[in-house]
């Protein structure tokens, strides 16, 4: 068999979710909640950066224009986003129409799941970047910053995955407490306290107001360099760190007694520890687990 | 090699005579409550199927079992030689459902939801179009294309649902109750609809009208408290219950009435029983001649004051069959 026969065989398989995660797309943009969220972001991000235009410097307005992404208010629509495909009289609906037909349950979930994660980020991304663009290329009065190409991209995919994690966690609400209004309300209580917890804990990666917090120090980062010593010693740090992460992780969920991070980390204003790789492993793993727990539990009701 | 293992799974399922079977099925929810209880079914291919029984007789929960929307608590179903389960999507690829006032997509239109269905079935769209406006024109919907689905009535919604089963031609129709909240002319349609498509496909109608299971079906499955009670043929059901009963409706005094009852009931070999609205029902019971015992009761009639509205025959009441069926299941106690 040949590629282009595998790649035709890939597309017929393929061609129900991809049908699927273009419908639920279409649904959403159609949806009076979603075009509203958007309008609303277009407008706060304009009233953001021209409130901050003379005061603020690159990194410190940008992480304001991230700031309702991370931590309040764009957390609800995300949660609400997430939470109704599979909960409620949805399901019926659901068993009804899609899921008496030839589609696996996980590969609904998924495509369902891939159009929210789609129309989250692309409300995040067509109203931030063309903010930050402007923010960045524009003479304005603050003194010059140190923002690099790099520590932008990578701070919106940082926040692009905090954002993919709120959407798995209300797929997982939703698939779990099947009632919508109640999953969102279990979530958003959980979700504020988690971070003082996270902190108490030392774990810090796993908050997403400590990270609003240090989104300052990895917009000013460069692209990684330096010598090889160096690197090592970075990579010991990456090591010990995760290992205190998985620990502290562990006596947070089993009790135990917690290793305190290295002091400085993620006080206000110095963040010169802030890992990519633990934050990204840390908000990763999460969506993994979130998602995996949700098809599980789909896979496995009665509809 | 691939290729003719394929080919050998396919030739083995076209070689099975039956379209459904399962062995053992049951499913119990939540521990609480037994929805369908060991039940073992061979449904024939090509035949129509009538699954018949109360509401809350577990025929939905089958149906959804046979779907896998729902998990077996025990045994397992099959479909054309397939297991059925949540993601047995080439078992799913030919079943064709229509749930009971089917929950649709209201923001859709019929196009559109019938295109996203035959892409879900892997439909290519030269396929797919020209299906779509067949079946629409074929459930009468040709004129409501531009409406979205959440103005159409209980009727249109149950037409859309029945194109939305045929959309990926599947060889097994699994519908329940297709008649139900339609219309005489749309009643009328579906049944006529159900006679054409047996041609070609094996149907399973779960109902629990009993004129659409005589009209339509050649056999039937009833299902009491979660149990098959019966499988068989029509013919099967008729010959086997209430074959030599017949009730005569009645108008005269009620002394009168109750006279012809006890001079019936004289008579060698038949039973004799009036109910409350001056119906006599007579059961023959020693295998005496049906058409001398009526003769009999006729003569009483005639020679007593009172004068006959209506004569019915056991003998193709699939209603009294059914009911009967229901009586003996439910006194066979402990034994059943």
């Amino acid at each position: 068999m040949d590629s282009t026969d595998r790649m035709s065989k890939l597309a017929t398989l393929m061609r129900p979710y991809t049908a699927i995660c273009r419908h639920d797309l279409r649904a959403l943009w159609q949806s009076r909640p979603v075009r509203l969220w958007l309008a609303a972001t277009v407008v706060l991000t304009l009233l953001a950066t021209l409130g901050n235009w003379g005061k603020l410097q690159d990194a410190p307005l940008i992480a304001t224009l991230l700031f309702p992404y991370l931590v309040f208010p764009w957390f609800f629509i995300v949660i609400a986003l997430g939470v109704t495909p599979v909960s409620g009289s949805q399901a019926e609906t659901l068993a009804d129409g899609i899921l008496s037909r030839p589609v696996t349950r996980y590969g609904y979930l998924l495509a369902t799941w891939a159009g929210r994660v789609i129309t989250v980020l692309a409300v995040f991304y067509v109203v931030t970047v063309p903010a930050i663009m402007l923010v960045t290329l524009a003479k304005r009065p603050p003194a010059e910053d140190a923002v690099t190409v790099y520590g932008i991209v990578t701070t919106l995919g940082v926040v692009a995955l905090v954002l993919t994690l709120i959407v798995s966690l209300g797929f997982l609400a939703g698939t779990l407490l099947r009632k919508p209004l109640l999953a969102a309300a279990v979530l958003i209580f959980l979700w504020y306290p988690v971070n003082f917890v996270l902190s108490t804990f030392s774990l810090e990666e796993l908050s997403p107001i400590s990270l609003s917090q240090a989104t300052t120090t990895q917009l000013r980062r460069q692209w990684l360099g330096g010598d090889d010593e160096s690197k090592t010693a970075t990579n010991k740090e990456e090591a010990e760190a995760l290992l205190r992460l998985g620990t502290n992780l562990s006596s947070m969920l089993f009790g135990g007694q917690t290793q305190q991070s290295k002091p400085g980390y993620f006080e206000p204003g110095k963040f010169e520890d802030f890992s990519l790789v633990r934050v990204t492993l840390g908000y990763g793993a999460g969506t993994l687990i979130a998602v995996g727990l949700a098809v599980l539990c789909f896979c496995r009701r009665d509809l | 090699m691939e290729k003719e293992t394929g080919k050998k799974q396919a030739d083995a399922a076209t070689d099975i005579p039956w379209a459904i079977r399962t062995e053992h099925l049951t499913k119990i929810y939540a521990q609480r409550l037994i929805a369908v209880n060991d039940m073992n079914l061979e449904v024939p291919r090509g035949s129509v199927f009538g699954l018949l029984g109360p509401n809350g007789a577990g025929k939905t929960t089958t149906l959804r079992l046979l779907l896998g929307l729902q998990r077996p608590t025990a045994g397992r179903a099959e479909v054309f030689g397939r297991r059925c389960g949540p993601n047995a999507v080439d078992v799913r690829a030919r079943i064709g459902y229509l749930p009971t006032n089917p929950k649709l997509p209201g923001h859709l239109r019929p196009i559109e939801y019938l295109d996203l269905l035959g892409k879900l079935c892997g439909l290519r769209r030269e396929v797919c179009k020209p299906r779509i406006s067949t079946l629409l024109r074929s459930v009468g919907l040709l004129g409501a294309t531009n409406q979205p689905i959440r103005a159409f009535s209980t009727g249109m919604c149950t037409r859309l649902g029945i194109a939305a089963s045929l959309v990926g031609d599947p060889p097994l129709l699994l519908w329940d109750e297709p008649t139900a909240g339609l219309d005489p002319s749309a009643r009328r349609f579906t049944l006529d609809l159900i006679s054409e498509l047996a041609k070609t496909k094996t149907i399973v109608v779960a109902t629990h009208i009993l004129s659409d299971i005589d009209q339509i079906c050649d056999h039937l499955g009833v299902m009491h408290e979660g149990r098959m009670i019966f499988i068989g043929s029509m013919k099967d059901l008729k010959r086997r219950l209430c074959c030599d009963d017949f009730s005569l409706e009645l108008v005269g005094s009620a002394e009168n009435i109750e006279r012809l009852g006890c001079e019936v009931a004289k008579q060698e070999g038949v039973e004799s029983r009036i109910d409350q609205g001056g119906v006599l029902h007579v059961k023959i019971t020693d295998g005496r001649s049906h058409a001398l015992a009526l003769a009999g009761v006729l003569k009483s009639v005639g020679a007593g004051d009172l004068s006959l509205e209506a004569i019915h025959s056991g003998r193709n009441a699939t209603e009294n069959a059914y009911l009967q069926l229901l009586q003996e299941d439910q006194s066979h106690g402990f034994d059943r």
